[in-house]
């Protein structure tokens, strides 16, 4: 009992200490969380589902699996590709503040030749002014998230989805008619009855972002 | 055998500084690409330190869930993979998903990073251990910024567990519920 007790203070201080100045990495990876737990709540809906004939579990298993990895892949690859060339704009000062410019200048610096320069790193530089930069960064690292997020979730990933899941409901339309005499008669879009009969296979909740 | 060890030693060293440099240089060049800005603006500034500090989970569910609505049905609606018929259906379900997660989405985490405010007390005189079940141990001041990230990070975190359920109890059936209004509004306005 007291090991699940250190168990869990370790946890709430790798929560504190990981994600307490970071919250677009915390938006990130929350983010990404949030799509694997739909993800197995849908492989598992898939399993508990009784009325879904096992050949077609085994099926629906790589489907499901295929459809996780598209829609946790591109909304990490998106989201965290914004967050990071944004923190990457903002630690080498081409996104500043004029409070933080004004500051660099008055060390003497020359702004050409430190603002946008790849080894540039305001906050371990310039640690006197690290509130202003961090308010400055969190803030740009959540919109930069927000953006990547919203990019991924509701444009990039709808559109990958579409395309493969209308591949595959196909390709089981036609595994279905295989033994039909008119096999050779394929459609070549999905019928309304078709569409019906596969969505009805599948959890209601499917790809949905929880 | 030895000698060819050596030689491919010493030629690797200059080999890996000079593949260094040029990931360096693209990396430069990819930056220099990258528009820059100086923001001056007090109220714009404020802003966006708000947004930093207060921007949490629930609400980039709700900015998602708006975002959602104005572009999904429209990528359903010209997905020229199905028919019409049944793009109609399929445009009526992403609407009712979107609806039924968005709301659950929101509320459920909102509700589960106020409960763990709510249980995150620093500890003290006439404060209950259970109201600091949630706080990190050393924490004495739960007026940081990294404090208020922190208890907005774990009840996210908490919010996907409970979510692991609601999907099941509540999504499901709203999203049917609302899908099957939906596509019987769509009949009633093709019979018109």
């Amino acid at each position: 009992m007291s090991s699940l007790g250190n168990l869990f203070s370790k946890f709430t201080s790798y929560m504190y200490k990981h994600y307490g100045e970071n919250p677009g990495t915390m938006l990130v990876h929350t983010g990404v969380l949030g799509w694997i737990f739909s993800a197995a709540g849908q492989l598992f809906a898939i399993a508990l589902n009784d009325k879904i004939p096992k050949e077609q579990k085994s099926f629906l298993y790589p489907q499901e699996a295929a459809d996780a990895a598209i829609n946790i892949l591109s909304f990490y690859i998106i989201t965290s590709s914004f967050k990071n060339v944004a923190s990457k704009l903002v630690s080498t000062g081409k996104l500043s503040t004029s409070k933080i410019r004004n500051y660099i200048k008055s060390k003497g610096i020359n702004p050409a030749e430190y603002i946008g320069k790849l080894e540039s790193n305001i906050e371990k530089d310039f640690p006197e002014i690290k509130d202003d930069y961090k308010a400055f960064k969190n803030g740009v690292d959540v919109v930069a998230s927000t953006v990547g997020s919203i990019l991924s979730c509701n444009i990039v990933t709808p559109v990958l989805r579409n395309q493969y899941a209308a591949k595959k409901q196909k390709e089981a339309i036609a595994e279905m008619h295989k033994n039909d005499p008119q096999k050779d008669v394929k459609p070549k879009t999905l019928s309304m009855d078709a569409y019906i009969k596969m969505a009805s296979l599948k959890f209601p909740s499917s790809n949905l972002k929880i | 055998m030895v000698l060819h060890g050596i030689n491919s030693s010493n030629t690797s060293a200059p080999l890996r500084s000079r593949l260094q440099a040029s990931i360096r240089s693209i990396k430069q060049k990819g930056l220099d690409m990258l528009p820059g800005a100086e923001f001056s603006s007090e109220k714009f500034l404020y802003r966006l330190k708000d947004i930093g500090k207060n921007f949490s989970s629930d609400k980039q569910r709700l900015v998602l869930g708006a975002t959602a609505i104005v572009t999904q049905p429209v990528i359903d609606a010209k997905n020229k993979s199905v028919d019409e018929k049944t793009r109609k259906v399929s445009v009526a379900r992403t609407v009712a998903k979107i609806i039924a997660g968005t709301l659950t989405g929101f509320f459920i985490r909102y509700g589960c990073i106020k409960a763990i405010k709510a249980f995150s007390q620093i500890p003290g005189k006439g404060v209950p251990k259970y109201k600091t079940i949630f706080t990190p141990k050393g924490i004495t001041d739960n007026t940081t910024d990294a404090f208020e990230q922190y208890r907005n990070a774990m009840g996210t975190v908490i919010a996907l567990g409970v979510m692991l359920f609601t999907n099941f109890l509540i999504d499901a059936p709203l999203t049917k519920f609302l899908t099957n209004v939906f596509t019987k509004h769509q009949e009633t306005e093709d019979k018109k």
